[in-house]
């Protein structure tokens, strides 16, 4: 079995490295030191299981958990931290295995064991028992059988496509398998609804415009073509505008 | 800072014990009046009466007043306050005085002064009304107050018999140490060491006050752990050296602050950042800056309660020469711990 170890700590992952050292069956395939970091290795490396520590910068280990379920292969994931009082009732609440630092190689073995693949779902249930109300701070794509990840602040707006939601960014764009209502809940605040198949970031509206023949359109900072205002939702995006 | 302890000083004066409160002494005035010396032709006792009626009607309209000004001046500074009060009850009582002696003349019942002396009574009563005020706003003032550092005081020596280093410290450290043990055990045996000392503080604080020299070490082993756990992404960057360290200070009244910046800045940073620590000694007092970078994305105010234990225990220890001042903006978060040096030798 090939593991990948993802801790922002390098004694805590050289640690981690000897303890799997000693277990038979296992091998190191590699090192991550954030959740971003995991992701990429993950999907070069295509380890089977992964040992992913919670608390991380740029993305920590419940969302990477949640996009690694994305891969082709997902891996078995075993989570690790030092503490997090009430965090870890949700995962005894959802049956999912974590070790708490520092790890007993003992425990360690039979984690390893019995490790599975989690599914997307219950990491969600996790995120929500763990901390009500978070969002993720990437949006994950497939494309071509590896991963694509854009960072949420990153986004100009979010076009509804048949089942498709195609996400408009800085770099390009990419289509992602999520409603739109489900996106629109998760990021309130952040984006705001101009049509029914649209969302846009409310930090690149940079303004309304009327055609000659009465529609009315959104311009977006950075982005040539204004999109369309639905009649349903112009009056609640005027007044928002009209905050900014 | 001093705003939220000094605020309520002032008694709801349309409650009934305080009503009661008012009542006594107005009479304990009443009978001043009628017991001092003077040549008076009616008995004692009719004087009483009447002075008493007089007197008790003026506390009223005083309490009244007072009552229904609380709320514009709970909202002045303390000091402004108490003078203002004090103002409204001179003019209320002044007011009241030349109502009820203009009334007295106009029905001729000669119950206050003869004709003409109006003036000497209005006066009079405002300047009786004056003293008694002012002692006694002084006096409510001082025991709210003291009510006030009793329960400061309280709180201070809950708050000191919690350790106030996180949980998860301990655990990474652990992690820290089972994770050297195997390669370097030099630096396993030093980190060990750290920890004793960090929580030897934490939970045998009580009342012992340390120096600042003490206080600047903790920091320094805190931070040499937490160099281990983080690598390269921490970096340090102190300059205490013209602190004054046999300066007497409370216990972790420093090291939280540092954590804080581990925790809400650098940890939270992909590539880490520098902590800055900056002492600087002047005439009278000490400042004491820690800086550090933060995620451009950090909700504020997030380490509100920590900076709230550290604020309320610089009060308690140093009254108002003490402070501490948070300066966050443009990607950093500056906060200045500001303390009085007393010793007369510097």
């Amino acid at each position: 079995m090939r593991a990948l170890i993802v801790d922002d700590e390098p004694l805590a992952r050289e640690r981690l490295a000897a303890l799997l050292a000693e277990i038979e069956g296992v091998e190191l395939a590699g090192e991550a030191s954030t959740g971003f970091d995991a992701l990429e290795a993950a999907a070069r490396l295509k380890p089977e299981l992964v040992l992913l520590d919670i608390r991380m910068p740029v993305m920590d280990g419940l969302e990477a958990a949640r996009h690694l379920d994305a891969l082709e292969t997902p891996p078995a994931v075993i989570f690790c931290t030092a503490y997090q009082d009430h965090a870890l009732a949700a995962f005894d609440a959802n049956a999912v295995d974590y070790l708490v630092k520092p790890i007993r190689v003992e425990r360690l073995r039979a984690a390893i064991g019995k490790a599975q693949r989690l599914s997307g779902s219950t990491v969600r249930r996790l995120e929500n028992a763990a901390e009500p109300g978070r969002r993720r701070s990437h949006l994950c794509a497939r494309v071509r059988g590896s991963l694509v990840l854009v960072a949420v602040a990153d986004i100009d707006y979010l076009l509804a496509e048949d089942k498709y939601v195609v996400v408009h960014h800085a770099k390009g764009e990419v289509l992602i398998e999520e409603p739109l209502t489900a996106l629109e809940e998760e990021f309130a605040g952040r984006f705001v609804r101009i049509h029914r198949n649209c969302l846009v970031a409310l930090a690149k509206l940079s303004g309304l415009e009327r055609t000659p023949d009465g529609r009315v359109l959104a311009r977006i900072a950075g982005v040539g073509v204004p999109l369309e205002v639905s009649r349903r939702n112009l009056p609640a995006l005027r007044k928002l505008v009209r905050t900014l | 800072m001093s705003d939220a302890t000094t605020r309520r000083w002032l008694p709801q004066f349309c409650s009934l014990p305080t009503l009661f409160a008012v009542m006594v002494v107005a009479e304990l005035v009443a009978l001043i009046i009628v017991l001092a010396p003077d040549q008076h032709a009616r008995p004692w006792l009719s004087r009483l009466g009447v002075t008493t009626v007089y007197v008790q009607w003026l506390a009223l309209l005083n309490a009244v007043v007072l009552c229904s000004m609380r709320q514009p001046l709970e909202r002045l500074s303390a000091r402004a306050g108490f003078v203002l009060a004090w103002v409204l009850s001179v003019a209320a009582t002044a007011l009241g005085s030349a109502v009820v002696s203009q009334m007295d003349q106009a029905l001729g019942l000669g119950l206050t002064v003869p004709a003409g002396e109006s003036e000497r009574f209005v006066l009079g009563n405002a300047a009786i009304a004056a003293l008694i005020s002012a002692a006694l706003l002084r006096y409510l003032f001082v025991l709210e107050q003291w009510r006030e550092r009793v329960s400061a005081a309280s709180k201070a020596q809950v708050d000191a018999l919690q350790a106030r280093i996180r949980p998860h410290f301990l655990f990474n450290s652990m992690n820290t140490i089972a994770s050297l043990i195997r390669t370097r055990p030099a630096e396993a045996e030093q980190t060990v060491e750290d920890l004793a000392d960090l929580f030897r503080a934490a939970l045998g604080s009580g009342d012992a006050p340390g120096t600042l020299g003490e206080e600047l070490d903790l920091m320094d082993h805190y931070l040499r752990i937490e160099k281990l756990r983080l690598g390269e992404r921490l970096r340090v960057d102190i300059d205490v050296a013209e602190l004054p360290r046999d300066l007497p200070l409370p216990r972790l009244l420093l090291q939280p602050l540092v954590e804080n910046a581990i925790y809400h800045g650098i940890q939270p940073l992909a590539d880490g950042g520098t902590i800055q620590v900056v002492g600087r000694h002047a005439p009278g007092h000490i400042e004491i800056a820690i800086r550090n970078p933060v995620p451009p994305d950090a909700a504020p105010a997030r380490n509100g309660l920590a900076l709230a234990n550290i604020r309320a225990r610089i009060e308690y220890h140093f009254g108002t020469r003490g402070e501490l001042r948070v300066e966050p903006g443009g990607g950093e978060y500056a906060v200045t711990v500001r303390l009085p040096d007393a010793s007369p030798d510097r």
